[in-house]
């Protein structure tokens, strides 16, 4: 038979938080990745998985192998800060590899146009704006008599956009 | 001196427990009142340890300007040059693989009137802004967009809040989630001031903008930067001088949002209007 004293009930409770203190340490240490930066306090291994990431534009040095004359063309003209991926979409949809895998988009409506030059009171100062009425942008008499779905291509081009 | 003083108090509180004075309780007694004392003073100390001992700083060393990274990344917004497009949104949207109906970074519109400032972002600009009305249009005295996104603040309040450290700032400036270890508790988007993180739909986990960190470790720009028709949104390395981010440094004045809130953010506005909240 175990002998109790007026103590022992201590003996066992810290018998039972050294078990608690062995458990949490376990579970700790097995909870804990092994890369963990203990420094800055997250899982080191995070950095590798967000960079694996697939890209999906490749901005306009991904056309360069192929489109040398658009690029060279766009380069010179007011369109030159423009991305070619804004208007025919991610190089992954149209290129894999070194390979053409499917249709770039080219969109001729107006929207395409409008987006970025249809007169709007938030634009700066000085964008050039597309107003019929020429309450914004400057007033241009080409423009004045357009009908609602004459395409801004007819005029103007695309990639050298002054008419 | 704090410190000091905790240590010497931690020393007096070491042998506590009396168990002779407790066995035999007497309310006058001397060994209780000190009981008392040192019971509190451990209290004291050990809380004093917590706010300002080591475990305090864990969060923000080497996240500060002064860290030895080789690269030092900040993100400057012109609104001077913003034109409102949505192009960058779009785009982000498209790289990311972002839910529907929620965004990393977004496009408002201000439009200031005798009345008061009217702030609208319709589906984050995602499709540009719809043309003012005639009432609108005759109201504004101003009207501007601003892109908004992830401040990647050098004091980030959702890092402090993570319970499991699964967001974090590295060393070179970027403020990421490891959606590895996120548990999706949302603390961090309610402690983000600029309302910039959401829990994403699709994986059920806390989501922002990463600054593109895959793009820019492969040597692209972010997204949005690449897209960006009038050169409003620059990304690059502070540490080089002779990128456009350090420029503006030399060249224009900058503000950043919310300054008040001391998140120190690492995403400049130049030509920040006072409306801007
Ligand atoms: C403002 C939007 C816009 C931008 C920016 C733009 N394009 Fe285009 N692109 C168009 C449109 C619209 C067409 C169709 C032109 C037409 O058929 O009249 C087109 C046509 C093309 C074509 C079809 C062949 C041709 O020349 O007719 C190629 C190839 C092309 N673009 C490549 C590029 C490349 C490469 C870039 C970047 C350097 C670029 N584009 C930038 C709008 C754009
Ligand atoms: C691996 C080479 C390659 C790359 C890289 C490439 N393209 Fe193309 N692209 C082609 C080929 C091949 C065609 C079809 C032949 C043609 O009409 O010139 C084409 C056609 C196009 C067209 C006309 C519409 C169509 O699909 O037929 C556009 C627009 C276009 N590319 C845009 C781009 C843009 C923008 C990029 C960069 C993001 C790009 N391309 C990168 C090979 C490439
Ligand atoms: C992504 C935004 C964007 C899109 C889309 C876009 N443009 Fe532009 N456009 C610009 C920028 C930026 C400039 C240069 C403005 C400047 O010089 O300040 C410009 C300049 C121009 C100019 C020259 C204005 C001048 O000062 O002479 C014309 C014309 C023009 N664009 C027409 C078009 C047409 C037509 C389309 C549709 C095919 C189009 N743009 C699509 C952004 C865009
Ligand atoms: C009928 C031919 C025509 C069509 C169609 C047309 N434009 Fe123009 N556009 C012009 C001419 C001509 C100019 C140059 C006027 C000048 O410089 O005085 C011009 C100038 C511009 C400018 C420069 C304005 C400035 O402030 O310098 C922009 C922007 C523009 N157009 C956008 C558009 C857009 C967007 C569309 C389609 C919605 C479009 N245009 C359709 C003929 C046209």
């Amino acid at each position: 038979m175990i002998k109790t004293t007026p103590k022992s009930h201590l003996f066992r409770l810290a018998g039972v938080l050294v078990l608690f203190a062995v458990a949490f340490l376990l579970v700790k240490s097995w909870a804990t990745p092994d890369s963990w930066n203990f420094e800055q306090w997250y899982r080191g291994d995070a950095l590798i998985d967000i960079a694996a990431q697939p890209l999906t534009y490749g901005g306009n040095e991904s056309c360069k192998d192929c489109h040398q004359a658009a690029i060279k063309k766009l380069r010179k003209f007011d369109h030159k800060a423009l991305s070619c991926e804004s208007c025919h979409g991610p190089v992954v949809d149209h290129v894999k590899g070194q390979k053409k895998i499917a249709k770039a988009i080219v969109d001729k409506s107006r929207w395409q146009c409008e987006n970025c030059h249809d007169e709007r009171i938030n634009r700066p100062k000085g964008f050039p704006q597309f107003s019929q009425a020429g309450e914004i942008g400057k007033s241009i008499k080409k423009h004045k008599d357009l009908e609602a779905e004459t395409p801004c291509l007819k005029c103007h081009d695309a990639h050298d956009p002054t008419p | 001196m704090k410190m000091d003083n905790s240590k010497i108090k931690l020393q007096a509180a070491s042998p506590p427990l009396d168990l002779k004075a407790m066995a035999e309780p007497n309310p006058n007694s001397d060994s209780r009142r000190e009981f008392l004392r040192n019971v509190l003073s451990g209290a004291t100390a050990a809380t004093v340890l917590m706010v300002f001992g080591p475990g305090a700083t864990a969060f923000s060393k080497g996240a500060k300007k002064s860290s030895k990274a080789q690269h030092q990344f900040a993100y400057v917004i012109n609104i001077n040059n913003c034109i409102g497009c949505g192009n960058c949104v779009r785009a982000c949207k498209r790289e990311n693989n972002v839910p529907a109906a929620q965004f990393r970074t977004w496009v408002e519109r201000y439009v200031t009137t005798k009345k008061g400032v009217y702030v609208e972002s319709p589906d984050g600009a995602l499709k540009g802004f719809e043309k003012a009305n005639a009432e609108v249009r005759a109201a504004a005295k101003r009207s501007f967009t601003v892109p908004k996104m992830c401040n990647h603040c050098d004091d980030p309040p959702c890092v402090q809040v993570c319970p499991v450290g699964a967001t974090f700032k590295t060393e070179e400036g970027f403020v990421l989630v490891d959606h590895g270890h996120c548990l999706g508790c949302a603390y961090c988007v309610q402690a983000c001031p600029y309302g910039a993180r959401f829990i994403n739909k699709d994986i059920h986990k806390s989501d922002k903008c990463t600054w593109c960190y895959h793009r820019v470790k492969a040597g692209k720009l972010p997204a949005c930067v690449t897209v960006c028709p009038n050169k409003a949104r620059l990304f690059g390395d502070l540490n080089d001088p002779d990128s456009e981010v350090a420029q503006v440094f030399e060249e224009d004045q900058w503000m950043v949002l919310k300054p008040e809130m001391h998140t120190d953010p690492t995403c400049y506005y130049v030509g920040l209007p006072r409306e801007v909240v």
